[in-house]
Order: structure tokens, then sequence, then C-alpha cells
């Protein structure tokens, strides 16, 4: 690869080093010379909408935006002469003076909002020109968010971010000059809309106050938030989390833009559903549904579980659980008798022997053809899902789904295929659709393990044979191929699993799971199975049916109290960091499980 | 208030700087529009400062002293709260814009109309049955009608959209310190110089 020639020009009388091609905002920004602005933002392409970023380059009688004019060799560039900031100021006061701007009534208060920022840098006290005070709509009808277009300066912040980020482009601008705003698909709701992921990136982005999280609005700023990286353990993406907290709680999941595996993107998981969402919490041990110590609840344990043989002993665990639990498990497994990891349908040969996808996160965008291989990712991986949409729709590569439910990704496919024909010639058609690929990805879900699976992916690895096409596995479960590493086995079928051997004591670790547990449940076979056995014990950090049904409930820690590292399907070894002490009386699921068969 | 006509100055225009720091001291009137009064507290926030500020100061004319003069006086500074609401309050204004030297917009009802200006949206009509016909409190009543009552603007102003405003001082209300802040630098014959440092919009 060529190194991109290096170019040398003055800014604000400094010199500056950059690369051909980049813009004069890019050089200033990493030589440290401020221009203020508004709609731009690193990772999204520049829109030049809010003239803040305007520069004089001597020589020419023009003004320019910065954040979309490539520097050039030799320019000398001027970013605060009076001119400019008079423009500047102008401009600031014609964004003042359309809409709702008035702080005082804002939920995004007091140092979070880019317009207020940029208001008080330039020591606007008052404006010269007439409010307008038009009545433009508020949309609550999104679970998570909302959108008050009284506060949208038109930025496109949002719209760029779902088209260029989530891929999905559920939001653009319509109407012309004063009556110009930001609507979701044809001008519906966020509530009704068939393309809105729900994914928050446009919340995350927005500069002022027009998009709002509905958790945290009007609650404090982000701005005096503690801040903390760690990692989400909802899939086994393993997207790098920023999260804000304030007087233990937590105030804002962001994506952490550092991390390698979503770039600051995220779905409805990582972002709301780990916390914006009502869930009553278990913070004491529960013997028959009443409230103990800790003591007497492991006490009652000891006694059921010495009752049983080990042989007679069952321990499940969520295949959510971090590294250093499933270690500590490997460590206690000769005292703890049989054990395996419950996870999703079709899923156990999938992790049983991991394979590691290396770097697919990074890889993924370059590839020119992308087949999906019985997996739903715009289901249970939303950021593999981001990526696949945008690296279909932004840079063209063709995409061919099969063996899994019509998504919203099977419009941008151009093979879809939810029960893929044996026939000669659809095949033949698929081998057309994929000549001249040269670098195709081939994305594979737990339904990869299936006879059709099998059948399908025989058939492109017989296409692609030339190719060495980029093999992607992405399970559902956050953390299985790991415990599979460790030794605990996955299962599938838990009810047959089960009644292998007669279960006198079965300990449940549910841990975080949102649902705490209660889809192993929904197999008759495991709901009796429980009745059956004499002691169950539930380590959970819900509520739920499954804890309702436990002898004892152990309250364990959720995800943003436990330490320890995940392995994500690229076996990328991923911190999870404690944010807030842990809750009441729980404890983290290594140390409940040593306290309990230790 | 009767609505005698405004009478012209007969004052010289005062030569800048319009504040002088020496004495005599420096005549003020302060006046409350359509605003909540936080202004004023802000401004009585000033606590051990105001007794520096009754050095240079004499407020002639204000909801927070005890007025004995009869009509408004002719002041050097004229510092007004809230935004203008109705046609009492705009003759008001222009009668202190005519009888002041320099006119402070203090506080964001002022500056930007703020609170009372939320119901621009709306037609005054719809405002007036939503708060007297509508609302659980006061049901009992009706619109008001009396011809004492000052008649509401369909919407409501801030004071540079009615008179000519030479300083404005956000905040909601701004702080003691940006207002202790804009006095002083006016009284030391400067115009205030307001940035992020020492004010803001909430």
């Amino acid at each position: 690869m060529i190194a991109p020639k290096k170019i040398t020009l003055t800014i604000d009388g400094k010199l500056c080093e950059g690369e051909a091609g980049q813009t004069i905002l890019e050089i200033a920004r990493t030589n440290g010379v401020v221009i203020p602005t508004l709609c731009y933002m690193k990772n999204l392409t520049p829109w030049g909408g809010c003239r803040l970023c305007i520069v004089e380059i001597e020589g020419s009688p023009k003004i320019v935006p910065s954040c979309t004019t490539p520097a050039q060799e030799g320019s000398k560039v001027n970013t605060k002469t009076d001119r400019l900031v008079g423009l500047r100021k102008a401009t600031l006061e014609l964004l003042f003076s359309e809409r709702n701007h008035f702080c005082p009534m804002c939920q995004l208060n007091k140092g979070d909002c880019g317009l207020q920022h940029q208001g008080l840098a330039h020591g606007i006290t008052g404006i010269r020109y007439p409010y307008l005070y038009p009545a433009m709509p508020v949309d609550v009808t999104a679970k998570y968010f909302g959108m008050d277009q009284n506060r949208c300066i038109l930025c496109t912040r949002c719209v760029r971010t779902c088209d260029e980020q989530e891929g999905v482009h559920t939001l653009d601008v319509a109407k012309r000059g004063i009556k110009n705003q930001v609507v979701v698909d044809m001008n519906g709701t966020f509530g009704e809309s068939t393309t809105c992921t729900q994914c928050g990136a446009c919340v995350a982005n927005c500069p002022t106050g027009t998009l709002f999280d509905k958790a945290n609005a009007f609650r404090g700023q982000l701005v005096s938030c503690q801040q903390v990286l760690t990692t989400c353990t909802e899939c086994s993406v393993g997207c790098g989390l920023k999260v804000f907290t304030k007087e233990s709680r937590v105030v804002s999941v962001w994506g952490d833009p550092d991390s390698l595996v979503n770039k600051g993107h995220l779905c409805v998981k990582g972002r709301y559903q780990t916390w914006a969402e009502p869930r009553e919490r278990i913070i004491t041990p529960l013997i028959k549904g009443k409230p103990a110590t800790w003591k007497e609840a492991l006490a009652a344990i000891r006694k059921a579980s010495d009752a049983a043989k080990k042989t007679e002993r069952a321990l499940l665990v969520a295949p959510r659980v971090t590294n250093e639990t499933a270690q500590t498990i490997a460590k206690l497994a000769g005292k703890i008798g049989r054990i395996a990891s419950y996870v999703g349908s079709n899923e156990a040969a999938f992790v049983a022997k991991p394979e590691y996808s290396a770097n697919a996160m990074v890889k993924l965008p370059d590839a020119d053809a992308i087949i999906i291989i019985g997996g739903q990712p715009s289901r249970d991986n939303g950021v593999v899902a981001a990526t696949i949409r945008t690296t279909v729709r932004k840079r063209g590569a063709k995409l061919f789904i099969f063996l899994a439910p019509t998504t919203n990704l099977d419009q941008y496919a151009n093979v879809s295929a939810p029960t893929p024909s044996q026939d000669e010639s659809f095949w033949n058609d698929v081998a057309a659709k994929l000549a001249g690929v040269q670098r195709p990805a081939v994305v594979c879900g737990p339904d990869v393990t299936t006879a059709d699976g099998k059948a399908v992916l025989a058939r492109i690895t017989k296409i692609l044979a030339d190719r060495s096409p980029l093999m992607v596995g992405v399970p559902v479960s956050a953390n299985a191929m790991s415990l599979a590493c460790s030794g605990i086995v996955p299962v599938e079928n838990v009810g047959a699993w089960l009644a292998e051997k007669p279960v006198k004591f079965l300990h449940i670790v549910a841990s975080d799971a949102p649902d705490g547990g209660a889809r192993l449940l929904e197999d008759s076979a495991v709901a009796a199975q429980l009745k059956q056995a004499g002691c169950v014990v539930v380590q959970a950090s819900y509520k739920s049916a499954l804890t309702d049904a436990a002898t004892v409930v152990l309250p364990a820690a959720i995800w943003c109290e436990k330490t320890g590292t995940v392995t994500n399907f690229e076996g990328r070894q991923l911190p999870v960091r404690s944010v807030l002490a842990v809750a009441g009386e729980a404890r983290e699921d290594g140390t409940i499980l040593e306290s309990v068969f230790a | 208030m009767s609505k005698t006509p405004v009478k012209k100055s007969t004052k010289k225009p005062a030569a800048k700087p319009v504040v002088a720091a020496a004495a005599p001291k420096v005549k003020v009137a302060t006046m409350w529009l359509s605003g909540c009064s936080g202004c004023h507290m802000s401004f009585l926030d000033l606590d051990e400062r105001l007794v520096d500020l009754s050095k240079l100061v004499e407020i002639l004319f204000s909801p927070i002293v005890d007025t004995k003069v009869k009509d408004m006086p002719y002041v050097d500074v004229g510092i007004v709260e809230g935004c203008v609401n109705n046609t009492d309050q705009e003759h008001e204004l222009k009668m202190l814009r005519e009888r002041c030297k320099l006119l402070i917009a203090l506080g964001d009802c002022a500056v930007t109309g703020n609170v009372p200006a939320l119901r621009n949206q709306f037609t005054l009509k719809d405002c007036l049955i939503r708060a007297y016909e509508q609302a659980e409190s006061n049901k009992i009543c009706c619109i008001p009608n009396d011809p004492v009552v000052p008649k509401l603007y369909p919407k409501a102003r801030p004071l540079a959209e009615v008179v000519k405003v030479d300083v404005s001082i956000p905040g909601c209300p701004p702080d003691a310190d940006t207002i202790w802040f804009a006095l002083t630098e006016l009284l030391a014959g400067r115009m205030p110089q307001l940035n992020e440092k020492n004010m803001r919009y909430d």
C-alpha cells in the first residue's frame, strides 16, 4: 500500500501537517487548532450544514466550511478572523431564533448540549432576530427514547448515524425551507416504524435535546457522571460499553468509540435493555420465597446437597457468566457433579468446538459479498447486523441469506432463501451471482449445524472454494464458546440432559439474564424435572417464574456489578468491569459457587 | 396603572461611558414584567455585596424597594425582569426606556421570552380556555373580561422585540455572580463581556 502523501499548511499561523485528502478541519483537529462545529462528527460523512466551521483561505475571496474542504499543500488558513467570528455568531443567533432553544426547560440541561456550549463560547447573550416559535411535533412512541423536534437544529447527525452506522435509514429530512424537519420513515412515528431497530445511536449522537433517552431525561447532566468502560454480555459480539453512572445508578450507556468490535455502535440490547427496563431485582437470599440470611440459605443448600449423591447433583450454567466464573466451576467440578451450560436451539454443536473468527468485525466491512447461513443477526447480534447492512448498503457488497427467517436484512439481499432449494438451477443461479466476488465472508449462525445448514454450507464452500472466504461463526449466547473451552458441556435439550440420571439437587446459575432464567421453564420436560428434584437452587439477579419455583434463591450481581472477562466470537478476551457497588446482599457468580460447593 | 402618555425625555443623552463610577450615586429603576421574580431574588442573592452596591447605586423604583415617587422617575439604568405579555407591560417598558439611559434585560424571560413564551406555539384563545375553563384549579372562574385587566398580546415577546436593549444578562435566573460582574463592569464604565466562564442559559 502506498502511504498517503504528506502535506503541510498554515492554520492560524501554526504550521500543520496532514495527509493529502484530509479536510482542513481534520488536520486542524489533529494539530490542536480548535474550530467550532455542530454538525460534524468523526465517523460520519461530513455534511457542511451548520456553518460554524467556516474558514478563510488566503488568496480566495470565498468562505468555506472546513469540514468538507480538502486541505491543500501550502495554503494559509485563518479560522478566527473578526469576520468569521461575526458570521458564526450570526449563524448561532439564527439557530437560536428558529425553534425552542430555551435552555431552562430542556431535558438536556447544563453542559451536555452542543448548541448551548457554542452559544456560551461565542458570548451570545441576546439575539438580534425575532423568535419564530413554530409548533413542532414531539414523538415519544419509541419504547426507550423520544424526539422533540422543537429542539432540532437540523444538523442531520441522527440521519447520518441511522444511515451510516445502523444502516437502516429510518430517519431523513423532509419538507423545504423553514418547514424542513427530521422525519421517521414516511413522516410516521418511531412506535409504528418497521425499519427502526431502536438501537438509540441517534440519541447518543444528537448534539441538542431533540433525541433523548426516556430513562434519563431531566435527570441531570452526563458531563458530571462517572464514566466506566466495560463489555456488553448480552450476546457473543462483546461490544465495548461506556457506562455513565451517578449516585449508584446507571444514567446512560453509550458505545465505546475505541472498541475494535463495535466502534461506538450498540444495539437495543446493549444500549437499553440491560438498564432502562423495569425489572424486580433480587437482593437477599430467599428460602421457599421468604427472605433469609446467607448463612441460613447456605446451610439449607449444604443439607440438601449432602443428602444427594454426586451423580444426583447437577449444575446448569447460563452461557453468559464470565470466564473467571467458568474457571471456578472447572476447579470445583470434582465436588459438584454433572455440569452443563444451557444454550439456545442448535447452538450446542455450534459452540462445542469453538472456532473463533479472529478480527471478524474489522474484516467484515471489507467483504464484497456476505453470505448468512442459519443465523438471525438482526435479532440476536444487532451490531453484526448493522455492520452487514452498512457493508451492503454503503460499500456495495452483495448479500445472500440462507436458512433464516425473513428479517429487515432480506430487503437488501440478492438471494434470500429461508428454506433453500436443493434444485441445481437455484444453486447455479447463486454461483452466477457470486461470480466475480473477490472477498466473500460467510456469516454462520447456530442453524448451520442442522442437516440443511450443513448442505448449504457445503454448497457455498464449493462455490467459493478458490476464493478462501472469511468464515465467521456468531453464536447467540454471550460466552458459550469460552464455557465450552473450560469443559462445561453446552446442552440445548435441558430436559433430556436432566433425565439422563435422577437429579436430587439442581443448582441453576441464571446470573443476570434479563428473563431471570425463565426461558428454561418454557420446556415442559424441564419444568417436570424441577418438580421432581428435591432441592432447586437458583442464583439469579431478577425475579422470574424460575426463581418462584426454586427452593433457595441466591442473589447474583448484575452486568455492571461484576468484574472479570468474557471472550467474544472473535476470540477477543474483553474486560467486564464493575461500574456500581453490588446491590443489597447480592454477590458475584463465582463467589456464590465457591461458598456453595467448596 | 394609568395610561399616561409617555413623555419624551428632555435630558441630553449621556456621553459614553454611560455609567460613571464617581459620585453622585447612579440612579436605578428595576421592573418586573412577565417573570417569576426569580431574577430579583437572584439580585438579592448579592448578599453583603448589596452593601457595597448601595454606596454607588440608588434604587429609586423597584418591586423590592419602598418606592416613594408617584411616577416613574428618570434614571441612569433600568433593569427589567420578564417579557412583555400584555398592553400594560408594553406601556411600562416603553416608559422606562424613555426615562433611562441604559436598559438591562435581566434573565432569560427578558432576553428570550423563556417560559412565558411557551404559549406562543398556541393561539391566545386556546391558552385562555385551557387556563380558565379547563384547568382543574380554575374551573369555577371564567376568562377575565373586566376592562381594568390589561389585554394579553397574541404572543409574549422578549424585550428586544419591543424596545432597544443595551445589555442582556441571560440565565434562569442569572447567578448573583453574573449580575455582580455585569453591574461592576458597568460601574467601571465598561460594557460587560459575558462568556461561558461567567454566564449560563439555564
